[in-house]
């Protein structure tokens, strides 16, 4: 009873922090297009531009004290080193006085600077929304003349080696490098640009009332770093108030904590959601740890926070939650592969490099006799799974020969196949050019499975659309829940039926006269087969196959995806593929940009994906033996 | 000595929670006596040695009640370690010997001879040199005394399993200060001659002054070895007699005797069965590993309960797990005049046998599927029932169907669950013995095996389980064949019973029969060929 009480107070105690930090930070979001976020904006763009242009002025003092020293120093016929050290006790004797009286920032009036500067900020906005405009059609017009083709196969494909390199493969897709070279601005943007300059005549004479000792040459110098402190393209509140900051505006202010509330005020949102949950977690407690498991509940916790994160670093939560949902998609069928090895009681099948082999031997012949399109995914899947179900029904002979171990066993099957598909690749007769390597023999470690001639990206693009920045690959996400649904029929029949008795308890099946090898067989081959079309999924929309020693990862992902999922060695439903697909894809795709927004050029997230999927294997299996969940 | 006696446990009450074990026994022996310690399964034989070696077991659950005095002077014996020092010495039914060392190294294993060396006088007494000749010279005394003439350097490890019990036995006797021995069914695993010669062995040693506690369930052995016997059933004291006093047929009478009020009584008919005969075996042979069948032939009519009985370990419950091909069978089986295959469980279901497995968790459950599941598994498996979809090409279980019989076997057995949804893992163990029946029933067989129906479950669900039986005897006139260690529940629903004793097919009893007949048989011997034992 104590305990709950404790853990009541403690959940009230975080909804107060959380609602307080919400109101606050809502509060403070509504005052940006206010009167007051107008005024703490032009005050501190003033005080940025006069810092920059009192700046541009000290220069100007210094060059000229250089020169007439120089001048001075010549003329007195002083030697080389005479003359530098006289121009520089020049300089700095200059910098000092002009520093030490140039201007009081805080006595200055100022009035007629601010109405000049807005007015300016309103002209250059103007100016960059035409100048993003026109060249974002300039690049939809590259796009369409096919230009683009090119840069994308310039991609070194041979580069990709790790999962690591495929997540910055699918952020780049996103911001796809265009020469702008040949970008001319359009006559609006000139007409706007000198609307602009006008308005910035009328700044230099504020300034030059300001600074008396500025003319007009320095101020034509300046012109172009005001411009890019008053205004950049696709301005807001935030992105000017640490503009201003940075260049030192903020002292400006009268009430900085005012200010900071107002710039930080989504964050204060994001946190007190997040505080919210957290509330909710402590009060639902016991029940959630019952209902989901602890491992289930901390990686949730973890997405959770990792949301949370991605959040206040302004990363683009709409776009990682598209690519989530991608890298779901594109897992889940190599995941589900793993339901029907537990569910015939092999547990958990490490030996899935056997399929993927299959799968990619489909793909390849897709791609050597150039079938594409849907036609050609449809081969792939066809020969994979006719290659896998033939392997599949001798690898299950091997495991039902060695009752008992499967683990081990499926583990070095799978380590073994890999190593030995490292040989065959090398001497598969294939002679596409597009697999082989330009020069000698072998098949290429990353064949590009181009969108037009094969079949890349063919379910993800299928149906796809976008809301805002978030893209969904309706094709993938329905193939996915098509392969769910015939895998759930299968168990709901009769052989189904028998095969998960086999895998609950084999002494059972066989008193009931069930044939225990053969269905430890079936279940072994269907979760072959799956391994094969698993992996054509994921290639399709990865956009590559990955030969040689990029499948000996992937029964272990799988595998750790199910657990996550809350399957156990000996029992897992489909809702298990789906839950733990999501939590540990989401994991790991979120894991990386906020790694990275943390500790800049790390190789942390690859670090934590490994950490996290073998340790998440390490915990299920201190749970495998008894300890079963009710 | 001085004392009368050198072991007295007085007025032994033990319980674990709510259920007693042992009530109020008392046993008391004399120096250089072998004092035999009778009962059935189940007995409290054990419990009552649990607390004689102060077995962890004991003490966890709350100690117990009463005193044990060693030599006139109560003692508390904490751990067996303790009870060793006090010179109480145990031969194990399992051997606890070390096959890759000699005899000698056995017998004086933990209590080696050593001699300092110059290591060992720095380091410590742990690296003191054996002494093998002081070691091998005990050893040898040792073995003498129990007539073992075998070398005692030989390796443990290929030696005939009689000579292993001797070997333990030597090991207690080497012991210092040993006064008691306690042998726990010694002779189960030893050839005729063997047992003969182990009961000299003892005699002999009883005759150097150390007292035996004997636990057997053959009662001719002891009468030849035993000078006393204390007789426990039902945790109770029965009788203490003197051997000289007594016979076999008291022994056997007082072992089994009537257990209270038994829990359900079938109502008695004219004709207690059929003329035809629904399952004939002949010379049936499992391999059951611990429930060996070694020859056992029964005729079994139609329409009648038919019992199995017999102690423990002694192969009752490989017969039934034996035709229906769950363990590795041989012999001539007969259903319904039609010859069965055995080894195939398959078959035997679709020949319309069906069994309720002793092994409920292990063999007659999925844990972790639903009841429903459970129950219609075999009917959906071997008769193809509760499916639809295009047969046999694709199919699909057919819920509605699944559940509308489910929930009437649940009304019908009176299964106490939350719905037909919850896990059978999480059912208490009378309504998982339900779930069982309920499954077997599903495949309407002619014949059903019941295995220990009510081991593990509480009296309600027993007298429920008891009666289903019955009321599907009477009512379908399904021929049921039920092994059960419990003798009053098999006196009291079945019409004749098989005594089993060491795989064989002692005798087939009818119900009726007096407690001796019943103590006789279980003990290996046939009640009308009196004093003639059958093993052998």
């Amino acid at each position: 009873m104590g305990n709950k009480k404790a853990r009541a107070i403690a959940s009230v105690l975080i909804f107060v922090l959380a609602a307080a930090l919400i109101v606050t930070g809502a509060v403070g979001m509504s005052q940006r297009d206010s009167q007051t976020g107008d005024e703490i904006l032009t005050a501190m763009r003033t005080r940025s531009v006069l810092i920059a242009t009192g700046e541009g002025a000290v220069e100007s003092y210094v060059a000229i004290a250089a020169d007439e020293a120089r001048a001075a120093a010549q003329a007195a016929g002083a030697s080389m080193s005479e003359i530098r050290e006289a121009v520089a006790a020049a300089e700095e004797e200059a910098r000092n006085n002009s520093s030490a009286n140039l201007l009081d920032y805080e006595t200055a009036d100022t009035t007629g600077l601010d109405a000049a500067l807005e007015t300016l900020n309103a002209a250059l906005s103007d100016y960059r929304a035409e100048e993003a405009a026109a060249q974002a059609a300039y690049i939809a017009e590259m796009e369409a003349s096919g230009a683009l083709d090119q840069t994308e196969e310039e991609v070194d494909t041979s580069q990709i080696t790790s999962e690591a390199d495929l997540d910055a493969m699918l952020a780049e897709e996103e911001e796809v490098e265009v020469d702008m070279s040949g970008f001319v601005a359009t006559e609006r943007m000139n007409e706007l640009r000198a609307i602009a300059d006008e308005q910035y005549a009328s700044v230099c004479t504020e300034l030059m009332a300001l600074y008396d000792t500025l003319d007009q040459e320095a101020l034509d110098t300046l012109e172009s770093t005001i411009f890019d402190i008053v205004s950049q393209a696709g301005d807001d509140f935030a992105s000017e108030y640490d503009r201003f900051a940075a260049a030192g505006g903020s002292a400006a202010l009268e009430n900085g904590l005012q200010a900071r509330i107002i710039r930080y005020g989504d964050d204060l949102i994001y946190v007190g959601i997040g505080l919210i949950l957290a509330g909710l977690v402590v009060f639902f407690y016991p029940a959630l740890i019952k209902k989901l498991g602890v491992p289930r509940m901390i990686i949730g916790l973890f997405f959770v926070l990792l949301c949370v994160v991605a959040l206040l670093y302004d990363l683009s939560l709409s776009g990682l939650m598209s690519n989530t949902l991608v890298r779901m998609g594109m897992n889940s069928i190599l995941v589900l592969a793993m339901v029907p090895g537990i569910q015939c009681g092999i547990g958990l099948n490490l030996g899935l490099p056997i399929g993927i082999v299959g799968g990619l031997i489909g793909g390849l012949l897709a791609i050597e006799w150039q079938i594409g399109g849907w036609l050609g995914f449809l081969f792939a899947c066809v020969v994979g799974m006719a290659i896998s179900a033939v392997t599949g029904a001798l690898y299950g002979m091997l495991l039902n020969r060695l009752k008992g171990s499967e683990m081990s066993v499926t583990t070095y099957v799978g380590f073994s196949i890999v190593s030995l598909m490292c040989i065959a690749w090398l001497v598969l007769p294939f002679n596409s050019l597009e697999l082989r390597w330009p020069l000698g023999t072998g098949l290429r470690n990353t064949i590009v499975m181009s969108d037009s001639t094969s079949f890349g990206h063919l379910l993800d693009n299928f149906l796809s659309f976008s809301i805002g920045g978030f893209t969904v690959p309706t094709g993938l996400l329905l193939f996915m829940v098509l392969c769910c649904y015939l895998v759930w029929l299968f168990m709901r029949s009769r052989t189904g039926v028998a095969m998960m008795a086999v895998g609950n308890n084999r002494r059972f099946a066989e008193a009931t006269g069930v044939n225990v090898d053969r269905m430890r067989i079936i279940g072994t081959m269907i979760s072959t087969m799956l391994g094969a079309v698993g992996i054509l999924v994921y290639s399709q929309s990865y956009g590559f196959m990955q030969l040689y020693t990029a499948p000996r990862q992937m029964g272990f992902v799988a595998a750790s995806a199910i657990l996550i999922g809350g399957a156990s060695t000996s029992r897992c439903k489909i809702s298990h593929v789906l839950i733990g697909t999501f939590l540990f894809q989401g994991v790991l795709t979120l894991g990386m940009p906020v790694a990275n927004a943390l500790v800049p050029q790390s190789t942390i997230s690859e670090t934590m994906r490994i950490l996290i999927s073998n340790g998440i294997i390490l915990y299920a299996l201190t749970k495998s033996g008894g300890d079963q969940r009710a | 000595m001085g004392a009368e006696y050198v072991l007295q446990m007085k007025n032994i009450t033990k319980r674990y929670g709510e259920n007693t074990v042992l009530e109020d026994v008392s046993l008391s022996v004399r120096p250089g006596e072998i004092h035999a310690l009778l009962g059935e399964n189940g007995a409290g034989k054990s419990t009552l040695m649990n607390i004689l070696f102060g077995m962890p077991v004991i003490h966890s659950t709350g100690g117990f009640g009463g005193t044990v005095s060693l030599d006139g002077e109560t003692v508390n014996i904490h751990s067996p370690h303790d009870a060793m020092e006090k010179g109480i010495g145990m031969v194990h039914q399992e051997f606890m010997l070390l096959p890759g060392f000699t005899i000698a190294e056995n017998i004086k294993l933990n209590r080696e001879i050593t001699r300092p060396n110059p290591i060992s006088r720095v380091l410590g007494k742990n690296l003191e040199t054996l002494d093998m000749k002081a070691m091998a010279k005990d050893a040898r005394k040792a073995l003498d005394s129990v007539g073992m003439s075998i070398d005692e350097y030989t390796l443990v490890q290929g030696l005939p399993v009689g000579y292993m019990q001797f070997v333990e036995i030597a090991r207690e006797i080497d012991k210092k200060g040993v006064k008691l021995l306690v042998f726990d069914e010694p002779t189960a695993v030893l050839t005729e001659s063997e047992a003969d010669q182990l009961i000299g062995v003892m005699k002999q040693i009883a005759a150097s002054g150390i007292a035996i506690i004997f636990i057997t369930h053959r009662l001719d052995e002891v009468i030849a070895a035993a000078d006393s016997i204390t007789i426990l059933r039902d945790g109770k004291l029965v009788a203490v007699r003197e051997t000289k006093q007594t016979n076999t047929l008291e022994l056997a009478e007082l072992m089994i005797g009537r257990k209270g009020e038994s829990v359900v009584s079938a109502p008695d008919r004219d004709k207690p069965h059929g003329d035809k005969v629904a399952l004939e075996v002949n010379h049936l042979r499992v391999d059951m590993p611990g429930e060996e069948v070694r020859d056992v032939s029964l005729k079994v009519y139609e329409g009648e309960i038919f019992g199995i009985g017999g102690l423990a370990g002694q192969g009752k419950i490989g017969i039934p797990n034996g035709i229906m091909g769950l363990y590795p069978a041989a012999g001539e089986v007969k259903v319904f005049g039609q010859s069965h295959e055995l080894d195939n469980p398959r078959k035997s279901l679709q020949s319309g046998l069906a069994m309720v497995s002793e092994d409920r968790r292990g063999v007659g459950l999925l844990l972790e599927q639903s009841i429903e599941d459970n129950i219609v598994f075999n009917a959906m498996q071997i008769k193809g029932e509760y499916l639809m979809g295009l047969r046999p090409l694709f199919t699909l279980r057919d819920g509605r169907k699944i559940r509308k019989v489910a929930n009437q076997m649940i009304k019908d057995l009176d299964i106490r669950c939350t719905s037909a949804l919850q896990h059978t893992g999480t059912l208490s163990g009378g309504n998982q013995q339900k779930v069982c029946i309920a499954r077997a029933l599903l495949m309407h067989p002619k014949l059903l095996f019941v295995s220990e129906p009510t081991r593990g479950i509480d009296i309600g669900a027993k007298k429920l389980v008891l009666e289903t039986l019955v009321r599907l005897n009477r009512e379908q006139g399904m021929t049921i064949v039920m092994v059960s260690s419990e003798l009053m529940e098999l006196r009291s629903i079945c019409g004749r019973i098989a005594i089993i004793s060491e795989g064989h097919a002692v005798d087939v009893l009818k119900a009726t029969d007096t407690d001796v007949n019943f103590g006789l048989a279980m003990s290996g011997i046939r009640p009308n060929q009196e004093g003639g034992s059958v093993n052998g």
